[in-house]
C-alpha cells in the first residue's frame, strides 16, 4: 500500500512537512460536490414525494421506504438484477478464462486476434444494445435467422419481445462486449505466472487439468478477484442495454434496479420513490462490493 | 511449457481463429449495415457477404452528399426527422476532451500526494475514492438532476463535463497513483534534500516521468466519457446530446433508421478503436484501476 519509502525516520520527517491537503483539495471538492451532497439530497428526497396537484414536493415520512419493501415489482427487479448478475458474471468469467488459455500462445496471427478482441471494449454500450437489437430483430435479424435455421428457436418467437427469452437476449449483448475485458485481465495474469511450479508439476506427471486446478487458479486468485470485483460492480448497476433494447419489457421481465429507479423518477414522476429505489441499489452494491473486498483482501 | 505436438498446435490455431471470427462477426455485420441501402437491410434471409455497398447512410447522417456537393436531405426518414448528426459528434468531442482534461488535472495532483505524502486517514481516503467507483450512476443522476435544475446547469456543457470528470476520477486517481508508485521515491527525496520545493519536483522531475501513464489515463477517460449514456440521457434535453444517446433516438414508433444509426455508430467508434490501439501496453492496468500491472 505505502510505497517503499525506505523507512528512515529522517525521510518521513521531511515528507510530513508537506501540505497534502492543498494537493487533494480539488479532488475532495469534486467528491463532496458530486457524491456526498447528492447522497444527502437523495436521502432527503426519499422522505418526500412529488404531489402532482400541488406541483411540489411534500413530506411523506417513511412512506417511500415502506412502499419499497412492499413493492412486488421492486423485488422482481432485484431478482432480475441478481439473476442477470450471476449468469453474466459467471459466463464472462469462464469464457474469458477459456479465451485467455486458448490465446496465450504464439501461433499464427494470435497477436492480431488478441488486438481484435480489445475492440469491443470501446463501443458505447448503448450502441452495442442497438447492434443486438438489430441482430435479434424478428423480421430480418441475422441471429434470428441462424437460430431458425438451426432449429433452436423458431422465427415466430421474437427474442426480445418474449418474456422467457428477452433477458437472455440482453445478456448476450453484455457477454459479447465484456468477455474480452475478462480475457485481457486473465491473459496478463497468465503471463506473469512464475515458471517453476509448472516445471515441478511436469516432473510429477500432473495432468493439464490438475495443473490448471492446483497451480494456475490459486496463483491467479488475486487477478480473478480484481476482475470479478470491477466487472461485478458494472454488471450490477447495468442500465444501458435494458434501456435501449427492451425498456424493461415485455411486461416487467427485464427490469433491473437501475432501470426501475430511473423510470419511477423520470417516466412516472415519482421523484421520492425513485430516489428511494436508487439509494437502495446504492446500499446493496456498497455492501456486496465491500464484503467482497474484505473477503478476498483486494488492495489498492 | 514444453514442445506440444504438431496436431495440438494446429488445433489451437484453428480454434483460436474460429472463436475470434465468431466474436468479430457482429462488428462486421454492423459495418455492412452502415454501407447497405435501406431496402437491402430488410432482406430475409439477411444478406451477409454480398451486397451493393453505398455511402448513402453516411451522406444522410452527416448531411454531406458525396459527389453531389453539400446537399439537402433526399428523403424523409422513419420518424420524419432530420438525422444530420455532425453537430452531435462535435458535442461528444467537446464533452470528452474537456472532461478528460479536468479529470487529469485534478487526479494528477491528488495522486501525487497519495503516492508521496503520508497523512492521517490516507487509507480511508483511497477507500472513499474506490467506493465512488461503486456508486450506481442512477443514484447520482437522480439527485444531480434536481440540483442542476436549481443552479441552471441542466442541459449545459458545463454540467455534463463536470459529471463526466467525476465519473472518471476514481479511475484516473487510482491509475495515476499506480504510475507515480512506479517511480522510486528516492528521486523526490534527493531533490528535497537539495532544497527543491514539492511543486518544483512534481512539475520538473516526476511529471515528465509519468507522461506515458498520463496519456494512457487520458485515453481511458476519453473513452469512458465518449461511451457514457445515463448521465447524458438524464441531464440534457436539447442543448447537447452525445452520440450514444442520440443513437438510441433512432428507434421510433414508426420504425428504426438502421442504416443511419449504423453509419453514425461506425463513425463514432472508429476514433475510439484508434485510441485503444495506442494504449494496448497499459490497457490491463487501466481496466483494473491500476491494481494489476502488465
Amino acid at each position: 500500500m505505502f510505497n517503499a519509502n525506505g523507512g528512515g525516520t529522517l525521510k518521513i520527517g521531511v515528507l510530513s512537512t508537506d501540505r497534502p491537503l492543498i494537493w487533494i483539495l480539488p479532488l475532495v471538492a469534486m467528491l463532496v460536490a458530486f457524491t456526498i451532497i447528492p447522497v444527502i439530497y437523495n436521502i432527503w428526497l426519499s422522505f418526500h414525494e412529488y404531489a402532482p396537484f400541488k406541483r411540489q414536493l411534500v413530506f411523506v415520512g417513511w412512506q417511500n421506504w415502506q412502499m419499497l419493501f412492499a413493492d412486488s415489482r421492486m423485488w422482481e427487479a432485484l431478482w432480475t438484477t441478481m439473476f442477470y448478475f450471476i449468469i453474466v458474471l459467471s459466463v464472462e468469467l469462464v469464457l474469458g478464462m477459456g479465451l485467455a488459455l486458448l490465446l496465450d500462445a504464439e501461433e499464427f496471427g494470435f497477436g492480431l486476434l488478441r488486438v481484435v478482441l480489445t475492440l469491443t471494449l470501446v463501443i458505447p454500450p448503448a450502441i452495442v444494445g442497438m447492434m443486438y437489437l438489430l441482430i435479434q430483430d424478428p423480421e430480418f435479424g441475422v441471429l434470428t435467422y441462424v437460430l431458425d435455421v438451426l432449429g433452436i428457436l423458431d422465427k415466430s418467437v421474437p427474442i426480445l419481445a418474449t418474456s422467457s427469452t428477452a433477458l437472455w437476449g440482453v445478456m448476450l449483448a453484455d457477454i459479447w462486449q465484456w468477455t474480452p475485458f475478462m480475457f485481457l485481465i486473465f491473459l496478463a495474469g497468465l503471463r506473469s505466472l512464475p515458471a517453476e511450479p509448472y516445471e515441478a508439476a511436469m516432473l510429477d506427471g500432473a495432468s493439464t487439468f490438475m495443473t490448471f486446478r492446483r497451480i494456475t487458479l490459486p496463483l491467479m486468485s488475486k487477478v480473478i478477484a480484481v476482475a470479478v470485483l470491477i466487472r461485478g460492480i458494472d454488471i450490477f448497476r447495468m442500465f444501458d442495454y435494458v434501456f435501449v433494447m427492451t425498456s424493461g419489457g415485455p411486461g416487467t421481465s427485464t427490469y433491473t434496479l437501475s432501470l426501475y429507479s430511473w423510470q419511477q423518477t423520470f417516466s412516472f414522476i415519482k421523484w421520492g420513490y425513485g430516489a428511494t429505489l436508487s439509494l437502495f441499489t446504492l446500499v446493496i452494491i456498497l455492501v456486496i462490493a465491500n464484503a467482497f473486498i474484505a473477503v478476498t483482501r483486494v488492495r489498492w | 511449457m514444453v514442445a506440444q505436438s504438431r496436431f495440438s498446435r494446429t488445433l489451437r490455431t484453428v480454434v483460436g481463429w474460429a472463436v475470434v471470427a465468431l466474436f468479430a462477426f457482429p462488428l462486421y455485420y454492423w459495418l455492412t449495415i452502415a454501407f447497405k441501402d435501406g431496402s437491402e437491410i430488410f432482406n430475409w434471409p439477411p444478406h451477409v457477404w454480398s451486397f451493393e455497398p453505398t455511402l448513402r447512410n453516411f451522406e444522410e447522417v452527416f448531411g454531406i452528399s458525396f459527389g453531389y456537393g453539400f446537399g439537402e436531405q433526399r428523403e424523409v426518414l422513419p420518424g420524419g426527422g432530420n438525422w444530420r448528426m455532425a453537430p452531435r459528434l462535435w458535442d461528444s468531442i467537446v464533452v470528452a476532451v474537456l472532461s478528460t482534461a479536468l479529470a487529469i488535472a485534478i487526479s494528477t495532483l491528488a495522486s501525487y500526494a497519495l503516492s508521496r505524502m503520508t497523512f492521517r486517514g490516507r487509507h480511508h481516503f483511497v477507500a472513499w475514492i474506490l467506493s465512488t467507483r461503486m456508486m450506481p450512476p442512477v443514484a447520482v443522476a437522480i439527485p444531480v438532476f434536481f440540483i442542476y435544475k436549481e443552479i441552471s446547469l441542466l442541459d449545459t456543457f458545463t454540467g455534463i463535463i463536470l459529471i463526466h470528470a467525476l465519473m472518471n476520477l476514481p479511475l484516473a486517481v487510482l491509475l495515476m497513483k499506480s504510475f507515480f508508485d512506479d517511480i522510486p521515491v528516492e528521486i523526490d527525496e534527493s531533490a528535497l534534500i537539495d532544497g527543491a520545493s514539492r511543486w518544483l519536483i512534481f512539475r520538473r522531475v516526476v511529471l515528465p516521468m509519468v507522461k506515458g501513464g498520463m496519456a494512457a489515463t487520458a485515453v481511458l477517460c476519453f473513452i469512458f466519457s465518449w461511451t457514457e449514456f445515463l448521465f447524458v440521457l438524464t441531464l440534457t434535453q436539447t442543448g447537447l446530446k452525445t452520440v450514444p444517446v442520440v443513437s438510441s433516438t433512432f428507434v421510433t414508433s414508426t420504425g428504426t433508421a438502421w442504416g443511419s444509426m449504423a453509419a453514425l455508430g461506425a463513425a463514432a467508434v472508429v476514433p475510439a478503436f484508434v485510441f485503444i490501439l495506442l494504449v494496448q501496453k497499459h490497457l490491463v492496468r487501466g481496466l483494473t484501476l491500476g491494481s494489476i500491472k502488465q
